[in-house]
């Protein structure tokens, strides 16, 4: 081992206390960053993908104009071909498709003009959350036709309950009047309520018929593994489409184009999120600025003598920078196992935020919050903090070079 | 005594003392800035959603509130305002409005809103609406066919000021209404939401084209002090039939404001506590390092006789000094601060699509909230009392012998 | 004084020009009307095929129609067999559609209006508000043309002030005859929105007709819904009931 760094070591265990005090505050620091970091993480992984399990995916494929226009006859004509693109694609978790009309949807006592979305059941449950927010009744089986689910919101506007009927009347996508009484066989709420007051769901299949789709549909919506690998997907599966005919082309959206105001919600979280972060690093800096100047100032006397004895005041520089970066470098480490270790244990169980229903329900937020850990999550935080601290461990081991040999020995 | 003491150790060393005041000031400035921050965000949700037609309380025909239909419009409104003109505290403000979705539509586009009838004087004083016309004019209560819609609905139907505008709904024969509407004024409201959702006419515009006659489907009172809402709505439950009527606190109306505020409380709370742990360290590290350049000093007077207890008395004394101080500057700066920012907020416009969606405003202006300084400054003053108390029962128990021997 | 006397002399040329001017030409109030009511007459039924154009796609459909007076109408599809039997019943400003396959009368709600009727061009207010021409417009006369060797007035439509209806001006050509050539619709900014031509003038139950009726967007070219009369006949009047919900709902009457 280097004399230089011997020594350094040595001078933090000289006043062991006070070191293992600065070590500890530079852990906490990490500790909490990783902490928090991964938390904020974890929580846009979570509302991204609550936000996309309720309604839009993580990816859709969509005739090109579909998403603007919603117009009946811009299909998927082949959602087969797809689907098995999809199939062979990896990091597809579930595929499902869907496929959207524009209606009259009549009680006995009301009628409005609603989307109705043609779902298949077994796919859907695999995709969104629809199957797990149906609160009366139950959701749809492979062998039902003209069933219906709609949101208890749309419900109680129609004035209706299970069992009773709806009337359709929408036109088929060769134009054709498409018309079809369906039965109310569950109500959800999927706490949008938007969403609960404006769409209800029939069986794909019965929707086929109804609306003349020969077998098409409007959307092929898949769910990624991770939100990771979404970008990658996407140019897989936008590869893999082939666009023969230039009229009918299809595109590949991600929940990115589907949902644009939740990214940017999510850049001002984080945003904001930062700002706390730098000025809490900052109040660490000056908590710790006092254990390095002191280590320097309190060996005044020494530093005299080792002038004296003919060590460079470079030298003496490196010492303390030594002495210092090896307590941020302790510390951070510390931190950091300490951090991922909190955070692995509720990663692994969960946060339970109390009093968040609210808020829960509206941004799809499950109430059950799951911090992840990252490489990004685990060494921002810790970056941040090496730099801020060598940054303040500068300025005493600069400050060491004014010294003066005579007048070092001087002082008590 | 012990203060002047106290006062003339901590400047025995100013350089360490400014370090870690610099470090109490930082940490205290920022409690109270982002505390002010904070509490202005929910205070702006709160207040935009009070005024975005929400008021305080709302009174409605029972059932309105889950279908909110033409039919479920309270027909005899005089009844209610002679009960409200007796029940609402002096200087409550109430206004009756007609509320039903519509499509509005023009020669390019149409789509849905909600069409709102109110009484353009009494609004004002009420919602936000009567301040928030930014070209054209606020609703005169004449103006039979004029209508004020927002911005972004402006932008969406490709029109503008002095434009038709044709509204249609179902009249209370569930008929079809329709009726043209003339844009006289524009508004711009904190949500685009808004901008896109609400359009405006006169209580009597809107009755006329529903054949409402005197009905009206919501009455709408902002109280002097938001804190007597439950008073005064349990009061007007009493006085009002519930067979016929309904009585809603905005809390109710706003389920996700209600929620947003009572979790910022345990935010900010931790955020002090997280701030604090942080300047703990540096409290008791430097009050350490006080300590144990002054063993010989300590050592001696114990020999003298002094008590541990007096002591640890003079090194929380110069804890003491230590943090009033950095608080004082803190809480200075931080006022400063937010009355700085205070005239023009902070604009947080680059990511108004961030901040619609989460619903914040697009300008945020922070607000000095006593109950928050005080815990800010009891947080830092009481936790670093205790802290102290680490380093100042160290030097209590040094013994002369130890402490003579060191050097 | 000659400037005066020229002032007096040209003020006198102008109004004898607007006496005789409303003297010879129709007013263009009257001429609406008449033109409407020549289309409509006091009751008529007819057989129309309706294409719906679009750049890759076209539909056709064969539909039967009954009016009375300005404001009954009862449409009724005949072809193709998948939508035999849907109907759509206008009174007033109210609208009905009637489908079999769920043997249900529904009552269109405000926000369907605006929608397209049946897939085409026009939309349902268009149908539902087809007497707006008459009662929310006011017609000035603004140019003459000429359509095979007959005169065409060019007649500018202004909605009234309180009239509940989107467009900013519509401008009519109407022969002589009182067959209804063109109806152009435009925007507050006077920008053409919509345009519906008339189009093959022949004779169609006892007088002339245009066979062909194409309404076309402004923005699209290759899109439009044309309207082609197989079948015309004008009648004194029909029966009440014709235009009721019941009989919406009965098909075969």
């Amino acid at each position: 081992m280097n004399v230089d760094v011997k020594m350094a070591w040595r001078n933090i265990w000289r006043n062991p206390r006070r070191s293992i005090l600065t070590m500890t505050a530079i852990a906490f620091a990490c500790l909490l960053l990783v902490f928090m970091l991964s938390f904020q993480f974890g929580s846009y992984d979570t509302m991204i993908n609550s936000a996309v399990k309720i309604h839009t995916g993580h990816l859709q494929v969509q005739a090109e104009g579909y998403q603007d226009k919603r117009t009946m006859r811009l299909v998927v004509p082949d959602p087969g071909a797809i689907g098995s693109i999809l199939e062979q694609t990896p990091g597809i978790d579930a595929y499902t498709y869907r496929a959207n009309a524009f209606s009259l949807v009549s009680s006995e006592e009301r009628t409005y003009g609603i989307v109705v979305i043609g779902i298949d059941p077994a796919r859907e449950a695999n995709v969104s959350t629809l199957k797990k927010v149906i609160r009366q009744g139950s959701y749809l089986s492979a062998e039902d036709t003209n069933q219906a689910l709609l949101g208890e919101l749309l419900a109680k506007n129609l004035q209706v309950g299970l069992g009773d009927e709806l009337v359709m009347i929408g036109q088929g996508r060769d134009g054709s009047v498409a018309a079809t009484v369906v039965e109310v066989k569950g109500t959800y709420n999927s706490g949008q309520d938007e969403f609960d007051r404006s769409s209800i769901h029939i069986p794909l299949k019965h929707f086929q018929d109804v609306y003349a789709m020969r077998g098409g549909v409007h959307e092929v919506v898949a769910l990624g593994k991770s939100l990771g690998a979404i970008p990658a997907i996407r140019k897989a599966v936008a590869g893999s489409i082939e666009n023969e005919d230039p009229k009918h082309v299809l595109v590949v959206l991600d929940w990115i184009d589907l949902m644009p105001g939740l990214i940017e919600g999510i850049k001002l979280d984080l945003i904001s999120g930062l700002i706390l972060y730098c000025i809490l690093i900052l109040v660490v800096a000056f908590s710790i600025l006092n254990t390095f100047l002191m280590a320097v100032f309190e060996r005044t006397k020494e530093f005299g003598v080792m002038m004296a004895i003919g060590t460079t005041p470079r030298r003496l520089t490196k010492l303390l920078l030594l002495e210092s970066i090896a307590m941020t470098v302790i510390g951070i480490v510390v931190g950091i196992i300490a951090g991922c270790l909190i955070t692995w244990y509720f990663q692994v169980h969960g946060i339970a935020i109390s009093g968040m229903s609210e808020v829960v329900r509206q941004f799809g937020i499950p109430e059950r919050m799951y911090p992840k850990l990252s490489f990004l999550s685990v060494t921002i935080g810790p970056t941040l903090v090496l730099f801020i601290t060598s940054l303040t461990a500068l300025y005493p081991a600069l400050r060491v070079r004014r010294l003066r040999p005579v007048e070092a020995l001087a002082s008590v | 005594m012990h203060l002047q003491l106290g006062w003339r150790n901590i400047w025995r060393n100013p350089r360490r003392t400014a370090v870690i005041m610099i470090a109490v000031v930082i940490g205290v400035w920022s409690m109270i800035f982002m505390g002010a921050f904070h509490r202005g965000m929910i205070n702006q949700m709160v207040q935009n959603g009070i005024a975005t037609l929400t008021g305080h309380i709302q009174v409605h025909y029972t059932g309105y509130r889950d279908d909110p239909a033409i039919e479920k419009s309270m027909a005899e409104p005089e009844v209610v305002q002679t009960i409200l003109e007796k029940r609402v505290p002096p200087g409550a403000r109430w206004t009756a409005r007609v509320r039903v979705s519509a499509v509005a539509s023009n020669a390019r586009h149409s789509g849905g809103v909600t069409l709102v009838g109110i009484d353009p004087a009494r609004e004002a004083q009420v919602s936000f609406i009567g301040e928030a016309v930014t070209q054209g004019h606020y609703l005169r209560p004449d103006d039979e066919y004029g209508i004020v819609v927002g911005e972004a609905l402006v932008e969406k139907f490709e029109t503008k000021l002095g434009r038709k505008l044709i509204l249609m709904s179902q009249d209370t024969d569930r008929e079809i209404a329709s009726r043209a509407f003339r844009i006289v004024g524009i508004f711009r409201a904190e949500m685009e939401a808004t901008e896109k959702q609400f359009v405006f006419v006169t209580l009597t515009a809107a009755q006329r084209m529903l054949k409402l006659e005197k009905g009206i489907s919501e009455l709408c009172i902002v109280l002097p002090d938001r804190h007597e809402v439950n008073e005064v709505a349990d009061n007007l439950r009493a006085a009002l039939p519930p067979s016929k009527y309904e009585v809603h606190k905005w809390r109710d109306l706003l389920p996700l404001v209600d929620a947003y505020l009572s979790l910022f409380d345990t935010f900010i709370y931790i955020w002090f506590l997280v701030v604090f742990i942080a300047m703990g360290f540096g409290i008791v590290n430097t009050t350490l390092m006080a300590v144990f350049e002054r063993i010989r000093e300590f050592g001696l007077l114990k020999a003298l006789g002094m008590k541990p207890w007096w002591i640890m008395r003079g090194v929380l004394t110069e804890s003491f000094l230590l943090l009033v101080m950095g608080m004082a500057a803190g809480n200075i700066v931080g006022l400063l601060t937010i009355f700085a920012l205070s005239g023009s907020g902070i604009d947080l416009s680059a990511f108004a699509a961030g901040a619609e969606w989460a619903g914040i405003s697009r300008v945020i202006y922070p607000v000095i909230h006593a109950k928050d300084v005080t815990m800010a400054n009891l947080v830092v003053f009481i936790l670093g009392l205790l802290v102290s108390i680490y380093p100042a029962a160290k030097a209590a128990r040094f013994t002369p012998v130890e402490a003579l021997a060191h050097t | 004084m000659t400037k005066k006397l020229c002032i007096v002399f040209f003020l006198l040329l102008l109004i004898s020009a607007g006496i005789c001017g409303s003297g010879q030409a129709q007013d263009p109030q009257a001429l609406v009307q008449a033109s409407f009511d020549y289309y409509r007459g006091k009751a008529s039924f007819a057989t129309v095929d309706m294409t719906v154009h679009r750049p890759d796609w076209e539909r056709v459909v064969t539909i039967k129609a009954w009016t009375k007076g300005q404001e009954e109408s009862l449409f009724r599809i005949i072809a193709p067999p998948k939508d035999r039997d849907n109907g759509t019943l206008k009174k007033g400003r109210e609208m009905w559609i009637f489908n079999p396959k769920v043997n249900r009368v529904i009552k269109l709600p405000p926000s369907m209006m605006s929608q397209s009727w049946m897939g085409s061009d026009f939309s349902n207010n268009d149908l539902a508000k087809s007497d707006s021409l008459i009662k929310d417009y006011s017609h000035s006369l603004i140019g003459t043309e000429t359509h095979e060797g007959m005169k065409v007035y060019v007649i500018k439509s202004m909605p009234k002030p309180e009239a509940p209806v989107v467009w900013g001006m519509l401008e009519l050509k109407i022969r002589e005859d009182h067959i209804f050539l063109s109806q152009a619709f435009y925007d507050e900014d006077l920008q053409l929105v919509k345009i519906m031509t008339a189009h093959d003038i022949q004779m169609l139950g006892d007088r002339l007709f245009p066979k062909v009726w194409k309404m076309q967007k402004a923005d699209a070219k290759d899109e439009y819904t044309e309207l082609s009369y197989k079948e015309l006949a004008f009648k004194d009047g029909l029966p009440e009931h014709l235009f009721t919900t019941s009989n919406l709902r009965n098909p075969r009457r």
